[in-house]
């Protein structure tokens, strides 16, 4: 994932992103460094991409919620993620 | 302005901001269902004898339903623990849930990993407290009946 443009479907990231917003992801700032608490990260789950934020990182898992903490289905419901999992950081909103 | 116009240019892919909608309606029953689906499956793994062609394509099958209900299993406790176990309902409650979900989950673990009735079984248990909790928890009752699977097992209903 280079440079990928997403369109985000759904409210979980409001007011930072809303539905049909168009955001760039790249995983080159991954290659760098290591996510970190506060990035807007994109991960693979459920044969799905999924767009949240990272709230903290506990031994190599990392905890991610939605902006909109009281309608986001996150790692409060399936759990940690792994660094394998994270696919890109969101870079820009278009 | 114009890098925008270039970035639009990109394919669109689609990537889910997804909400849960807060609809109050939870139930330990698919959780239980799911770990007898398990103990069922462990059960049918341990009847299988030989090693021919038919065999071995009934332990992948077999394996494969009971990978599917252990993920089941680790769903449904994960709903009931972050959704249904708030805060304000866990205050109002003689002890706390979490050590149950670990053993539930722990064992679900195991049981998934291998054939191994045994944690199977300390799914089941583990699990079955979890519903008691549950209807306790809404102010009902609750008690357990031998279930109408062929596990021969029992499961926890809400008391009429």
């Amino acid at each position: 994932m280079l440079l990928n443009r997403f369109k985000i479907v759904g409210h979980s990231m409001q007011p930072t992103y809303n539905e049909n917003d168009n955001v760039l992801v790249s995983s080159l700032p991954l290659l760098f460094a290591k996510p970190k608490s506060g990035d807007v990260v994109v991960f693979e789950k459920f044969n799905k991409f999924y767009v949240k934020r990272v709230e903290s990182i506990k031994k190599g898992k990392y905890f991610l919620v939605g902006d909109n903490k009281s309608d986001s289905m996150d790692s409060r419901r399936f759990g940690e993620v792994n660094r394998e999992q994270i696919k890109g950081k969101v870079i820009i909103k278009l | 302005m114009k890098l925008s116009i270039i970035f639009r240019l990109l394919p669109q892919n689609l990537v889910y901001a997804h909400c849960d909608i807060p609809c109050g309606i939870y139930d330990p029953h698919n959780a239980q269902l799911a770990t007898h689906t398990v103990i069922r499956m462990t059960q049918m793994l341990e009847e299988i004898k030989g090693s021919d062609k038919k065999a071995m394509h009934d332990v992948a099958r077999i394996t494969h339903v009971k990978e599917e209900h252990s993920s089941l299993i680790e769903e449904e406790l994960m709903t009931l623990k972050n959704d249904y176990f708030k805060k304000e309902v866990v205050e109002k409650m003689d002890e706390e849930p979490w050590p149950l979900f670990k053993k539930a989950l722990v064992s679900c673990a195991k049981a998934r990993q291998g054939i191994d009735m045994e944690a199977a079984k300390e799914t089941l248990e583990s699990v079955m407290q979890i519903a008691e909790m549950f209807y306790k928890s809404k102010g009902l009752s609750s008690t357990r009946v031998k279930a109408p699977y062929p596990t021969g097992l029992d499961i926890v209903v809400q008391k009429a």
